[in-house]
């Protein structure tokens, strides 16, 4: 391991939280809303993990977002879950991609329910794809300086020409 | 018939009796090969031009047409398709962050319990720093950046399935 005992890594204590142990028609049934409904706490985290590139300092908001999915998902649970068992066992069966043409009266009954109970709607097509801005309160990192050597002496000029026909003369 | 028969002796004899049973067979009636009547048709010798269907202008308004129908149904068919693919894409990338999280947990997690089982593994081995080659570090590493560890260095410490599993699951991906 290139880690040594004086390097920064977190305790064991600090990367336990309780995990997100859904199956993958589960997220992809509920990815739309879900991600509406996280999205500020998503922003920050992708943020901070693209400025930092360091898994280390990204803990805090990696939590925030586990979190946040907890919430939505104890949501769904409490007020739409018949039809998001609906939703999420069409989704499941719904060819190798899991995907959602298949399944648009479940989805409409779905989205019906998250926007009685939750008052949110499907974001619109291209929601999550496109370019959006977020304004964060973390600091911008600045990398520690690179010290570099000393700068290595000027080379000889040689511009000035000399004339073979004389024989040397710089000696 | 011969001069010194008798006329009964002509009767009874075997020639005659051969005769009279070949007359007595029904003969094959021949018909001879005529012209139709009235006669033959006369001799096509002229060209015979297809009847035409359809002019110039509408054949090539024809293809105009169907190309022009084709290329809607073509437009269409594939609007629809980006539309589904971009509603994949959007759920993809909704999810990211979620599976990125957990994953920045457990990979730390494999990291911190790399160190200490190297600390373990290394506690009598006079001179060795755990993250170094006798003392010397692996990276160049002034700015102090998250070190990427090779993949020799995250599976070692694993039991060899999971290497295995590890491996597999790297090379499906």
């Amino acid at each position: 391991m290139p880690f040594t005992n004086q390097d920064y890594l977190p305790s064991y204590e600090e990367l336990t939280v309780p995990e997100l142990e859904i199956t993958s028609a589960v997220f992809r049934s509920t990815a739309h809303h879900l991600g509406k409904y996280c999205d500020n706490v998503s922003k920050e985290f992708m943020l901070c993990r693209s400025e930092e590139g360091d898994p280390r300092k990204c803990i805090n908001e990696g939590k925030e977002v586990t979190r946040c999915a907890f919430e939505f998902l104890g949501l769904v649970k409490k007020s739409c879950l018949a039809e998001f068992n609906q939703y999420m066992q069409c989704i499941d069966h719904s060819g190798g991609e899991m995907e959602f043409k298949n399944c648009r009266k479940t989805q409409a009954t779905f989205d019906k329910c998250v926007k009685d109970n939750l008052d949110q709607d499907r974001p619109e097509l291209g929601f999550f794809g496109k370019v959006r801005l977020h304004s964060s309160n973390r600091p911008k990192p600045t990398p520690s300086p690179h010290i570099l050597p000393e700068r290595a002496p000027d080379p000889p000029d040689f511009s000035r020409k000399t004339d073979p026909s004389k024989g040397p003369q710089n000696w | 018939m011969r001069t010194d028969q008798s006329p009964a002796d002509f009767r009874n004899s075997p020639e005659t009796a051969a005769t009279t049973a070949a007359i007595e067979v029904k003969m094959v009636v021949y018909k001879q090969d005529l012209p139709p009547g009235g006669g033959f048709d006369p001799i096509e010798w002229a060209k015979r031009t297809p009847r035409k269907r359809m002019g110039g202008f509408t054949q090539f308004f024809a293809f105009v047409g169907f190309t022009t129908a084709a290329w809607v149904a073509f437009a269409r068919n594939k609007a629809k398709r980006d539309r589904e693919a971009l509603e994949l894409r959007d759920a993809r990338i909704a999810i990211e962050p979620f599976i990125l999280a957990e994953r920045d947990r457990a990979f730390l997690k494999h990291i911190r319990k790399n160190r200490d089982e190297e600390n373990e593994l290394m506690k009598d081995v006079k001179g060795w720093e755990t993250g170094t080659l006798w003392g010397e570090p692996v990276y160049h590493n002034v700015r102090d950046r998250f070190k990427r560890a090779s993949l020799e260095e995250i599976i070692t410490h694993m039991s060899p399935k999971d290497q295995d599993d590890f491996l597999w699951d790297k090379m499906k991906r």
